[in-house]
């Protein structure tokens, strides 16, 4: 009887083990190198059974109802992604100097004017003509023009949007705006057309200036473009907003549930990219910097961005209603339109290279894309702080540096943008601060525990939810790893870190309301913050 | 037992082994079953297709036939049932400068229409357009009522309208909302019993004396001029702006003499939008005018008519006829979502005998409300359900209510 007592308490000591909450290696900075990927394969979206998807069928894993939600992943033990092959830390972790910003992903690429651009290939994507060309230096581009009635109206939130989401930590294309005329083009051989009826035919020189007579070309005889250098790979087609790619030994994570998809929706919120779909986006197989052929997952095509719809400003239901939706839908139905959202009421700007883009009625949690997209409709609050904290890290200074990136013609455009960016970004900061305590930046300094009060920083503590002091009720505790138990430490109340032989100590700190509480874990051992969690309301 | 249980826990502790013992080993073990698992990331059968159908460009290559020649549906008055027929169009021609355009459609009503058409839609630095067309018609159960605004529903009947046509415009656009321009041509006309047995025959129940035409047909040589004003933001699904059309035309009677008469179509359409477009009050008017001298008539099959899916919808088509006529719409609409709009809406008008005669209490009124698909701001498809005091009415129509055509913006525009 001894025995078996015995070598049952044994077997329960050596048995098995719960995992750690961490690991010696967290917080990891960095997505570990990517496994060969070389085997994935292009694949293809239909745009319509991907609308009609998202919009009717609810795919992807959604929050369980009345169970607790699905926390964010792909992220380290801090709740931050891991720079790789989704998104690299920028702006908000490293502050970028003006002149980064503005040079986005590259800006030391634009189409040589030195030599002719030659025309390699029709463009057939997408809802603007175009075509793709090789400069003299031998670099590809994909041109787009605006819509002849609108100039610059798609070529301008291209490219300015492109250097926001480049410091929001995304993939993205170099893309430049061109002016050049008729005759800096010239047609590559054996370029194919398909005309409007669906014919392959070559394409000819005239095919060339005929889709320039339906572009807006300037006084001097110029054309503008929007040129997008071409992305670095092998194209793989888009990524969904669900599910994994299942060709990909890397992306393990379904894509509903990471962080850095679910915060795009507060990112596409701030820059009105309802057009946030599969379709703009591009999956490239990648080899560089002595790492194996990977997938790198990149966003493309913003000319849909800052109210425009590309073809002509965007509906001005755009960002409030999906395109289809059962419950505006019957109410309009059987109201006779006599509800009316508060959408229909908005004013817009009278500049033509401005599509239908706003700031008084934007409402930054209820932003809402063309359609149900799972990532967006999983947002929590906490993705909600993770990605406003990045949106308030752009000053107004920098913001109007990159809205200038889009050469608006007409200087009140450009102001009127660069003031819109900036109310929407405050509007951002106000809603998704208020459903957490914002302190972020955990660090120990000098034996006590510091952050940074996001809300005082960004002159949000004086509106309500926010304290208006800086004094946080405290609670220190020992964490034990295995268990996940946490056993207070009596009078550890104050920020300094308290003296313990413990492995983990785990503090508590709110600012009166207990269910927006963060826990910030310190090892130790190095005395590192290397875990945060929050509550919300 | 002792035994098992120590299996037991043993076969769970060689779990417990396989526990990660880092952050990247947790990472790497999650990419090495997905790695086991591996497979190409097809799409859906149904998917599949799409993609196939976009990538073949399957619809741009059924609408656009092959070498030109594709199957048209529709294109024949109310009436006519569901009517197909093969289309030869091309607008490819001198490198996109010439339009061709020639068919036959035949419906289940055993209705005929062959066409041909020949055009430019824009030359002179797009100042100036031109179009010629031939036509042949056999529409061999056209509604009759009788003329004039007291005829009665009840005295429904039908008549043959067998015509040919041949015509030209030539047209200048000075600024892109104007457009100005004459046209001439010849029109052949044949009348006879209509061949829809439900009803009579018109020239059973109606005598010559009350019905011009009805004995004796004609040939005409027309002339006409036109000038139009379009600023609205979107013709095929306007929601602002507004439409303008004047049209004179001159009929010479060349066999009878009995027919010469003059005809100006007036048409006015206004869009007043508010709340962002998404509501609209589209209004419209139209009348239509004749003049003859003293031992002239309008023939009954020149007659204006109302009544049907595009002017007063509680009311058969062709209800009313006359030489001349007055109709307003009036619309009240409102987006439901991207893909819908709905509408209230009221017509009324009348028919006259003469000219510029507007009796209020003459007026035949409808009230109705409709349904507006839409693709890409356009309405595709239409249901109007209209309400008159001679019942209801519902129509499904695939165009616009107030679509009037702009001269020369597509293959085969008559001007008459």
């Amino acid at each position: 009887m001894r025995f078996k007592l015995l070598s049952y308490g044994f077997l329960l000591a050596a048995g098995p083990a719960l995992a750690a909450r961490f690991y010696s290696d967290d917080p990891l900075d960095r997505e570990p190198p990517p496994r060969d990927a070389s085997k994935a394969v292009r694949r293809k979206i239909s745009d319509y059974y991907d609308f009609f998807q998202q919009t009717f069928a609810a795919p992807g894993q959604q929050h369980p109802k009345g169970g607790p939600p699905i926390p964010a992943q792909a992220v380290n033990t801090l709740g931050e992604p891991m720079d790789g092959a989704w998104y690299t830390k920028r702006h908000y972790y490293r502050p970028m100097t003006v002149q980064e910003l503005v040079d986005g992903p590259g800006n030391r690429n634009p189409p040589s004017t030195d030599g002719k651009w030659t025309v390699v290939k029709a463009k057939s994507e997408g809802v603007t003509p175009g075509f793709e060309f090789i400069d003299s230096q031998k670099r590809r581009y994909v041109l787009k023009f605006d819509p002849l009635e609108y100039p610059e109206l798609a070529t301008a939130p291209d490219v300015l949007v492109s250097k926001l989401f480049h410091a929001l930590g995304y993939w993205v294309p170099d893309n430049y705006i061109v002016h050049f005329t008729r005759d800096q083009l010239v047609l590559g051989p054996d370029v194919e057309l398909y005309d409007a009826k669906g014919k392959a035919r070559k394409m000819t020189e005239r095919d060339v200036t005929e889709l320039l007579l339906r572009v807006p070309k300037a006084k001097d005889g110029r054309y503008r473009g929007g040129a997008s250098l071409f992305l670095k790979g092998k194209p793989l087609g888009p990524y969904k907003y669900f599910g994994v790619r299942k060709d990909d030994p890397n992306d393990t994570v379904p894509h509903e549930h990471r962080r850095e998809l679910r915060g795009l929706s507060v990112f596409c919120a701030w820059v009105a990219h309802d057009d946030s779909r599969s379709i703009n986006s591009l999956d490239m197989l990648v080899s560089e910097g002595g790492l194996p052929p990977h997938i790198r997952h990149h966003l493309i095509d913003f000319g849909s961005t800052l109210g425009s719809a590309s073809y002509g400003p965007n509906s001005p239901r755009s960002g409030f209603e999906y395109v289809f939706s059962w419950p505006p839908a019957i109410k309009q139905f059987f109201t006779l339109g006599l509800w009316v959202p508060d959408w229909a009421k908005a004013k817009y700007p009278p500049y033509r290279s401005v599509g239908k883009f706003e700031s008084r009625r934007f409402d930054a949690e209820g932003w809402l894309a063309e359609y149900p997209n799972p990532s967006f409709t999983n947002r929590l609050p906490d993705d909600g702080f993770w990605a406003a904290k990045q949106v308030m890290a752009f000053t107004d200074e920098q913001i109007r540096a990159i809205v200038k990136t889009g050469q608006f013609s007409d200087p009140e455009a450009e102001k009127y943008v660069a003031d819109t960016l900036i109310v929407r970004r405050d509007k951002i900061g106000k809603a998704f601060f208020a459903r957490v305590l914002p302190i972020d930046r955990f660090r120990i300094e000098a034996g006590r525990l510091a952050f940074d009060d996001l809300g005082r920083r960004h002159g949000l503590t004086r509106s309500a939810g926010f304290r208006s002091d800086d004094e946080y009720a405290v609670a220190w505790s020992v964490f034990d790893n295995n268990t996940g138990a946490r056993t207070a430490i009596p009078g550890a109340s104050s920020l300094a870190v308290p003296e313990s032989s413990a492995e983990y100590l785990a503090c508590e700190i709110h600012a009166g309301e207990k269910q927006k509480a963060v826990t910030v874990y310190v090892r130790t051992a190095d005395r590192r913050v290397v875990g945060v969690e929050r509550g919300w309301q | 037992m002792h035994f098992l249980v120590i299996l037991l826990w043993a076969a769970l502790d060689f779990t417990a082994l396989a526990q990660p013992q880092s952050r990247v080993q947790e990472i790497e073990q999650a990419r090495d079953e997905k790695s086991r698992k591996l497979e190409p990331d097809n799409p859906s059968m149904f998917e599949a297709r799409l993609i196939e159908i976009k990538d073949k460009k399957v619809i741009e290559r059924i609408t656009a036939g092959i070498g030109g020649v594709r199957v048209k549906i529709g294109g024949m008055p109310t009436g006519s049932g569901f009517a197909v027929g093969p289309d030869y169009f091309r607008n490819d021609l001198a490198r996109g400068k010439l339009t061709v355009n020639a068919g036959l459609t035949a419906s289940t009503a055993r209705w005929l229409r062959y066409y041909a058409g020949v055009s430019l839609p824009s030359f002179a630095r797009d100042k100036l357009f031109w179009d010629g067309n031939l036509v042949h018609r056999d529409y061999n159960s056209l509604n009759y009522y009788g003329p004039g605004p007291d005829s009665e529903k009840i005295r429904r009947t039908n008549y043959r309208l067998e015509d040919s046509a041949a015509d030209t415009i030539l047209g200048v656009k000075p600024v892109k909302w104007l457009r100005l321009g004459g046209g001439a041509g010849y029109q052949w006309v044949n009348t006879g019993p209509g061949r829809n047995n439900r009803f009579a025959s018109t020239d059973t129940v109606f005598r010559p004396a009350q019905v011009s035409g009805l004995d004796r047909q004609t040939d005409f040589f027309r002339v006409g001029y036109f000038a139009q004003v379009d600023y609205r933001d979107n013709p095929l699904g306007a929601r602002s702006g507004g439409f303008y059309s004047l049209r004179w035309d001159n009929y010479d009677d060349r066999n009878l003499g009995r027919h010469d008469f003059r005809r100006m179509d007036l048409e006015a359409q206004q869009f007043i939008p508010f709340f962002n477009k998404r509501r609209v009050i589209a209004l419209r008017a139209r009348t239509v005018q004749t003049y003859t001298r003293s031992g002239q008539s309008v023939p009954f099959y020149h007659h204006a008519s109302l009544g049907g899916g595009d002017d007063l919808r509680g009311y058969r088509p062709y209800r009313f006829n006359d030489a001349n006529m007055f109709v307003m719409n009036a619309e009240y609409r409102w987006e439901v979502f991207a893909g819908l709009d709905m509408a209230l809406f009221a017509d009324a008008g009348h028919v006259q005998t003469a000219r510029w005669k507007f009796r209020a209490n003459q007026l035949e009124s409808a009230v109705g409300f409709g349904l507006r698909f839409n693709a890409r701001n356009s309405p595709f498809m239409r249901i109007d359900v209209g309400f008159s005091h001679e019942g209801f009415q519902v129509f499904v129509k695939f165009n616009g209510i107030f679509n009037q055509r702009v001269l020369a913006s597509s293959a085969a525009p008559h001007l008459f």
